[in-house]
């Protein structure tokens, strides 16, 4: 109840702000796109005729029946009645079409050194991206208010413990410690990028959740509900957690971009996850192969820029409003 | 300040225990290539698989080891399958071959009091050892009738060599001279000399007594590097590095230990133990890349790379504060607010980004090469720094010291520098300890995209062909320069603000 009443006044503060009216905008376009991923490309068409039978969004079932063929392959054995925008999937590749310019008759935004899309690889890439960037920042902010709101409330033998632990993790360069574990792992997957992400960025949300706790711990409406005779938990969830929990969320906001730069930095470094998905990081890193190649660094770099961008600004603009002390506005004379 | 500074050093323990904990469980999860299908057991096969498992310790036990093996307890085990003439006697012999001398002073006061057949077997398993020490003739060795009687007769003669004294003053002779006699006396001994011979290596300086003490460890040992004669000195630290790694695996095959040590091997004899005690004493192994020791590239690459992230660490410095400032005095304004979103778009640039785009603008081998990798660098860490620094400034300007300053006439340029800057500076100071590890992140990322070799250049080839060894002392390498980093930074608060240091002792923090 609280939660949505803090909420409600924040996003009206908000609104108020045209940046981070913007960013929010921008989030939703990415969120649209990975939605909506195999609408904009995908081989299959949305609604066909294929044999006698109808299929009904078919790119986004991807039956059996219709495996390995294209929209061409489907309108001479029958109908298509409507396409997706690009009629290519990400890992589509097609030698006789490579490192096509964008504007090329079929690929808008032009073609890789292997011939594949880079619109369809760029969208798709997006649903990567984000999806593992949302993914892995709930873990870890999951993790990290768990621990920190526990460590923190009651303190002990745990609280020291996770303390020295927090403190150890870190000592260590977040993408070095990924690039280690990516490269010791028998095979790079995307699992295994997500525990190196979560692994690495868990110690970061307990140390400020506890920091939080520790805090509203022994403020006086804590000690009140104490007197008052809540039990222990009662106090945590209903006086101390609301209070810590503002501090996550703008973490977890920040997160989110800085979870889409690991991702992207690994992927570029090619110590992220093998090719069997479509990546930003990865089309980024065939530049430096193919050094003339202009389109496969801009497309998929200005969409990194503006989804890092706007996180940056929509997690400064949550904590303007969510958390008083630290309203930039207060220092405006 | 000192109790401070004590206390933030021994809080550093626990951190560093943790630290290697956390590179060692990361060690298990390099994958342990599938012993090759062996077909029939072939005692050859057994101890080459048996070698491989040894170099990186899975043998042993993870942290606690009940019943660490030195010499004694190994000769005790080979004797067992001789005797008891099971399954395992063929590998069992092979391993005896293996241990040779050192392992006589074991056998030797029990062969009397073993049936006559076991007697031959173990005798006979000998055989190899013999030839090695030069010793009786080689098909009356492999004969169960006569190996008893050599080996008994042998050991009359010659028990009285098997003692270290003996052995330490006939190596002390042989780094003095090179004597033909000293070394027969020594391959007499055979894998007996090998501790002696091997741990008075670093203490040779001259190349040929060195290379004398490697032939006779080689020869005893059956495998090792010895330098060609003449050979250039890097070719001898080579060798000598190598020696040093199969010692520190092998060294409990050729010595006993006695009830300290033992106590002791119960800890450093698991695999979290050794592979400490490795690290600590910087023996990294060699590369599997290029077979160069991890010490030598280390050295080699890890001052390129903390050159690179210390100069522009103080280059964003140097560019942030000033912006910073100048945004705070003129918060509001527009000279703020295009500050404001310049800094927000070049801190959103992710550095791999900006580093591919600009390597693709400039030419790299001239004076801009070294300037744009730097300048790339500078953008993301001056961009976070200054927004910094223009929150505390901006707080430090609103208070009321300040405009009494202002009040009492103080030119704008004083009032900012030496009244507000002063304060304002320590968080942003404090955070270089923070800055450090994304800086080095982002110092990876530039090194591969411009080719610099330094830490994070090596480190990509190191992934690309595998390299476990290399990748371990980096990442381990890395947090111990992160955590030394965050030590330094925090002294450095405590001494520019003693209220932090304060909170910090009286908190129960530290």
């Amino acid at each position: 109840m609280s939660f949505t009443l803090g909420f409600r006044g924040a996003l009206t503060r908000m609104r108020k702000k045209n940046t981070a009216r913007a960013a929010a905008i921008a989030v939703l376009f990415l969120a649209f796109v990975t939605i909506f991923a195999d609408l904009l490309a995908s081989p299959l068409p949305v609604l066909c005729n294929y044999h006698q039978q109808l299929w009904v969004l078919p790119n986004v079932t991807h039956p059996k029946e219709l495996d390995g063929l294209s929209c061409d392959d489907i309108q001479k054995a029958g109908h298509v009645y409507l396409t997706p925008v690009t009629c290519h999937g990400p890992l589509d590749e097609a030698p006789a079409e490579a490192l096509l310019p964008p504007m090329a008759p079929g690929h808008m935004l032009g073609t890789d050194a292997v011939g594949r899309d880079v619109f369809a690889r760029t969208v798709h890439g997006t649903r990567t991206t984000l999806s593992f960037a949302v993914l892995s920042t709930f873990v870890f902010v999951m993790v990290g208010l768990f621990l920190g709101a526990f460590t923190g409330f009651f303190g002990g033998t745990l609280d020291a413990i996770v303390t020295r632990a927090v403190e150890t993790m870190s000592s260590f360069p977040t993408l070095v410690l990924a690039i280690g574990v990516q490269a010791m792992v028998p095979r790079p997957t995307v699992s295994t990028l997500f525990m190196a992400i979560v692994l690495s960025r868990w110690a970061e949300v307990t140390k400020l959740t506890r920091a939080e706790v520790r805090l509203a711990k022994s403020s006086d409406f804590a000690l009140a509900a104490k007197a008052l005779g809540a039990t222990p938990l009662r106090v945590l969830l209903n006086h101390v957690f609301p209070n810590a929990r503002t501090a996550a969320i703008v973490s977890a906001t920040f997160g989110l971009g800085s979870v889409m730069l690991a991702e992207a930095s690994l992927t570029f470094l090619r110590a992220g996850h093998d090719n069997s998905v479509a990546s930003w990081g990865e089309m980024l890193s065939e530049v430096r192969d193919n050094p003339t190649a202009w389109w496969m660094l801009i497309f998929p770099g200005a969409l990194l820029i503006i989804a890092v961008l706007s996180f940056n600004v929509l997690g400064e603009a949550l904590r303007d409003a969510l958390d008083p002390r630290t309203r930039s506005d207060k220092n405006t004379p | 300040m000192f109790a401070y500074a004590i206390r933030r050093v021994l809080w550093a323990i626990p951190t560093l225990f943790g630290i290697s904990l956390v590179v060692f469980l990361l060690t298990t999860l390099i994958e342990v290539p599938p012993p090759a299908d062996l077909g029939k057991v072939d005692p050859e096969n057994v101890l080459a698989e048996e070698d491989r498992a040894r170099a990186r310790f899975v043998d042993l036990p993870r942290f606690f080891n009940t019943q660490p093996l030195d010499i004694h307890g190994r000769t005790d085990e080979i004797l067992f399958h001789l005797v008891a003439d099971d399954e395992q006697r063929e590998v069992a012999a092979a391993r005896l071959a293996r241990l040779g001398g050192a392992a006589l002073p074991f056998i030797m006061p029990q062969i009397d009091t073993m049936p006559a057949a076991a007697k031959s077997r173990v005798a006979v398993a000998l055989a190899p050892v013999a030839v090695r020490m030069g010793q009786g003739d080689a098909v009356a060795l492999r004969d169960p009738a006569s190996a008893p009687i050599f080996w008994t007769r042998y050991w009359d003669e010659h028990s009285t060599d098997f003692t270290e004294p003996s052995v330490r003053r006939t190596v002390d002779r042989l780094i003095v001279r090179d004597s033909t006699q000293r070394e027969t006396e020594l391959s007499q001994v055979d894998t007996f000399a090998l501790a002696t011979v091997i741990e008075a290596m670093p203490r040779v300086t001259d190349l040929a007594a060195l290379r004398r003490l490697m032939s006779v460890a080689a020869r005893a040992s059956g495998r090792g590097i010895v330098p060609d004669e003449g050979a250039p000195a890097a070719a001898f630290v080579r060798a000598e590095e190598d020696w040093r790694s199969w010692w520190f695996i092998h060294r409990s095959d050729y010595v006993a230990y006695d009830g300290a040590t033992k106590v002791a091997a119960s800890v450093t004899d698991t695999r979290y133990g050794r592979w400490m005690l490795g690290a600590v004493t910087s023996q990294l192994g060699l590369s599997t890349r290029d077979g160069v020791p991890i010490n030598e590239k280390l050295i080699a690459r890890a001052p390129v790379t903390f050159a690179l992230t210390f100069i522009a660490m103080l280059a964003s410095y140097l560019v942030a504060i000033p912006v910073g400032v100048l945004s705070a005095w003129r918060r509001g304004k527009a000279v703020d607010a295009t500050f404001a979103l310049l800094l927000l778009l070049v801190y959103s640039i992710p550095v791999f980004v900006l580093a591919q785009a600009l390597s693709g603008l400039f030419a790299r081998d001239n004076l801009l090469g070294l300037a744009v990798p730097i300048l790339t660098l500078t953008a993301g860490g001056a961009a976070a720094l200054s927004r910094h620094q223009r929150g505390s400034m901006a707080e430090v300007l609103s208070l009321d010291y300040v405009r009494t300053a202002r009040a009492k006439g103080v030119s704008t340029f004083r009032v900012l520098v030496v009244h507000a800057l002063r304060n304002a500076i320590v968080s942003t100071t404090t955070l270089a300890g923070l800055q450090f590890p994304l800086m080095l992140g982002s110092t990876f990322v530039v090194e591969e995209v411009f080719g610099i070799q330094g830490l994070g250049w090596e480190t990509l080839r190191a992934i690309e062909t595998h390299d476990a060894a290399w990748l371990v002392a980096v990442v381990l390498f890395s947090a111990v320069m992160t955590m030394l980093m965050l030590i330094a930074s925090d002294l450095a608060t405590s001494i520019l603000d003693p209220r932090a240091r304060d909170t910090a002792l009286h908190s129960g923090e530290l």
